[in-house]
């Protein structure tokens, strides 16, 4: 039988890398400081990942990347979890590489690809509006043609990563059809266009997301990643694509409050023992392997689906449904072990707790993945 | 059966009566806040001047004897009081007063002259008053204190007080007082080596340095947006050599947890109030009347399952604090309700956070739910520590049931 869920030894070597990274280069406090700035980065930290290879782990080696298959991104993605690192590694060097690779001219790829992996560019996808949702129904931002531009009108809210982007792939509306994902494109817009503000949105478990305002932003033809009309099919398989990815960092960040409460358990004495030793206890651990080991499993089978070739939507809707809400309880179970100490902003487990509760609707939560698999599961 | 809860024509009478005082007494200028961790000094202020006003009529503490600056009433009227008060956006004691946990221990416990010297000012609102219980290394078991009192070797009326407490209190400190639990006798057996105190917080060698905490702050199930913070901020307090006077040793020397099981009885019994869901209320408003959520509603409607999650979460809270207050919640029903409430909400911010996406999460500015209020409610709903961790109230209810005993 082929079964085989060992890394190969290149992926245990990124694995190695990237930890001993985490240890050496992003220390408690700098998390602590980096998930307050806007950007998530410092240009010391942005440098050194650049040089390592990471924005452009993904990238084909034509475009100026690693080449990588996505089960390697997941390796990376799962040790920079468990920090969890900021910054818009995510957006750019997987999310919005996908979106180019799959719906870009070769042209498009040659300009926009090294950047990216040299972190030159920083792209951001610009989707969700304020009416909030993840499918194409509710996109209200239009795109006008005029003359040999177009003029984008609209404001996206929730854009992940907008301050520290040099340019965002903004999902508007070209044609209005009956079918919703048709008659949508998608546009490399410049951060730095005349009409665009953009606004962080506060909060402490918001993390780095904003509202971003197109006012009669202009730009040309050329900006159109994906044909007129054609953007939307082009960008959900790239996001599909992705989230494995993103499930993987949610997966490191699971790992870490495990193995900091397993520790807690054994350490912390109460009523004379280890609390560790009170069945209690021991269910919320065991409740926290389940979730775990499910989001682990079901993320790397997808990617594995994906590298392969093979069909993966249910695969891929199931690791994000799991790993959204893993994330999210594991943080709500580890601060019941810990109690009083991990409510304090400079405790590890309160870091993972606001990547839990930020990126939980990131790329659609649970319920909206679990829709799409009632379809699959009731549509032949 | 009758669940009515309808006021009888004395208590219309009393409730018309506090409804024209509080008309003509209570400021205007009282500023609705949503999110305590950021009230401002002033406006703290103006909530003890309110709450010290009610005292006065004795109606800050409207359950306690008159003879002691209470209100003498039963616990009708107390809830008529609670009803005009809530009507008008605010809810006793109005600030952060542990006096609600610290007098049910004096009444038990102390003596007749302390009765008289402590609890009038404190009804009256004049003596703020910090709980000091939790020790780096006494959580949810209470009882291992380390911070110790100890007879002073030459003037043996004296007990010399060393340690620390966290978690405690309170915006904007000092209090008056400070309510505390300590260790007197480093020989005796657990639960026999205790012994509790009133002491003024400005004693020498006593120092509070708030908590840079995230998620204590008002609790969303709070009335109105004026309503009495709970948990607000947090500090850490550290007793350096502070010399106390036997007088304010409530009880016996070694009667320590005698005296704080008065305090937990009320602590844990969820205040035999009825329950009102204030943030699943504001949850359900913004389902029906804001446009981008109802559109949301309608462009998914699988959603509607954690609406109604949601809906029996909170009807099955007011049922349970029902049963209590109705008197047939047995020993358990006090704990059992703070142990539902605490991780049933830890889910229903959960269900919220499917509901609203990421709307849940943003406090301030055009984005903004309501008040914050959500926002408060998913940092607020994790922290599931405070008047005692759900694992606690399982030993309790497990004691209480004689669960395989």
């Amino acid at each position: 039988m082929s079964l085989d869920l060992n890394l190969t030894e290149s992926e245990e070597m990124l694995k190695a890398t990237a930890l001993d990274f985490m240890k050496r280069d992003v220390p408690k406090e700098v998390i602590q400081h980096l998930q307050e700035t806007d950007t998530g980065l410092t240009d010391e930290l942005w440098r050194k990942v650049v040089e390592m290879g990471w924005l452009g782990i993904i990238i084909p080696e034509q475009y100026g990347g690693a080449g990588n298959p996505l089960t390697s991104a997941g390796v990376l993605f799962e040790a920079i979890g468990a920090g969890p690192l900021p910054g818009p590694y995510f957006s750019s060097g997987i999310l919005s590489s996908l979106i180019v690779l799959e719906a870009g001219t070769d042209e498009q790829k040659q300009q926009i690809l090294p950047a990216i992996a040299e972190g030159k560019q920083i792209l951001t996808l610009a989707l969700t509006e304020p009416d909030y949702s993840w499918g194409p129904g509710v996109i209200r931002t239009t795109a006008t043609s005029e003359g040999s531009d177009y003029v984008l009108d609209g404001l996206k809210l929730f854009t992940m990563d907008a301050q520290a982007a040099t340019h965002f792939i903004v999902v508007a509306r070209t044609e209005k059809e009956s079918d919703p994902a048709k008659g949508i494109s998608l546009f490399l817009v410049d951060r730095e266009s005349e009409g665009i503000s953009v606004t962080r949105l506060p909060g402490f478990l918001t993390g780095r997301s904003f509202e971003v305002k197109l006012d009669s932003v202009k730009v040309p033809q050329s900006a159109m990643l994906g044909g007129k009309d054609e953007g939307w099919p082009l960008l959900q398989k790239s996001i599909d694509k992705a989230i494995p990815v993103l499930c993987a960092y949610k997966v490191g960040g699971c790992q870490a409050v495990f193995d900091m409460t397993l520790e807690y358990s054994r350490i912390r004495v109460q009523f004379g023992m280890p609390i560790g030793r009170f069945q209690r206890v021991q269910d919320m651990i065991i409740n926290m392997v389940t979730h775990l080991d499910a989001a682990r499993w079901a993320t790397y089978e997808a990617l594995w689906k994906l590298d392969t070739q093979r069909p993966a939507m249910e695969s891929i809707h199931l690791a994000k449904a799991l790993a959204s809400r893993a994330y999210w309880e594991v943080c709500t179970i580890g601060h019941q072990v810990f109690s009083g100490v991990s409510y304090s902003k400079e405790h590890a487990l309160s870091f993972h707790t606001r990547a839990s509760r930020s990126l939980y609707n990131f790329l659609g939560e649970p319920t909206y993945h679990r829709q799409q698999i009632a379809q699959l599961l009731t549509t032949s | 059966m009758d669940f009515s809860m309808e006021y009888t024509s004395e208590q219309e009478e009393f409730a018309r009566e506090v409804g024209a005082w509080l008309d003509e007494n209570m400021p205007d200028d009282i500023e609705p806040i949503r999110d305590a961790q950021k009230m401002s000094y002033e406006q703290f202020h103006k909530r003890r001047d309110f709450a010290c006003k009610l005292g006065e009529k004795g109606w800050l503490y409207p359950g306690y004897p008159r003879d002691y600056g209470g209100g003498g009433l039963d616990g009708a009227y107390s809830v008529v009081i609670s009803d005009e008060l809530a009507r008008r956006k605010h809810s006793l004691p109005i600030i952060d007063d542990w006096t609600t946990l610290t007098a049910p221990a004096i009444l038990a416990c102390a003596t007749e002259e302390q009765k008289k010297r402590y609890l009038p000012p404190m009804l009256a609102g004049n003596a703020l008053t910090w709980q000091l219980m939790t020790e780096p290394e006494a959580g949810t078991d209470e009882a291992n204190q380390q911070t110790n009192a100890l007879r002073h070797v030459r003037e043996g009326e004296y007990f010399i007080i060393n340690g620390q407490k966290i978690f405690v209190g309170g915006l904007h400190p000092p209090p008056e007082q400070l309510y505390l639990l300590t260790r007197s006798d480093r020989e005796a057996p657990r639960h026999e080596n205790l012994s509790s105190f009133i002491i003024p917080a400005n004693l020498p060698g006593i120092s509070i340095q708030p908590l840079d905490l995230f998620p204590l702050t008002t609790f969303s199930g709070a009335w109105g947006p004026t309503g009495a913070t709970q948990e607000a901020v947090k500090n850490s307090v550290f007793f350096d050599d502070v010399r106390v006077h036997e007088s304010c040793l409530i009880g016996q020397e070694g009667d320590g947890w005698k005296v704080t099981q008065a305090t937990f009885a009320v602590e844990h019994g969820g205040g035999g109030r009825i329950s009102r869901n204030y943030l699943s209320e504001k949850f359900f408003d913004q389902c029906k009347s804001n446009p981008n959520i109802v559109r949301r509603l309608k462009e998914h409607p699988y959603l509607l399952n954690k609406v109604v999650d949601i809906y029996f979460y909170t009807q099955i809270a007011r049922l349970l604090s029902i049963r209590n207050a109705g008197g047939k919640g047995g020993a358990y029903g006090g704990p059992h309700f703070s142990m539902y409430q605490k991780i049933g909400g830890g889910k229903y911010i959960n269900d919220m956070a499917e509901v609203f996406g990421p709307y849940s999460f943003t406090d301030e500015g055009d984005w903004r739910l309501d008040d914050g209020i959500f926002e408060v409610g998913q940092r607020n709903g994790i922290a599931m520590a405070p008047g005692g961790t759900p694992e606690a109230m399982k030993i309790i209810i497990s004691r209480a049931l004689a669960i395989g005993r």
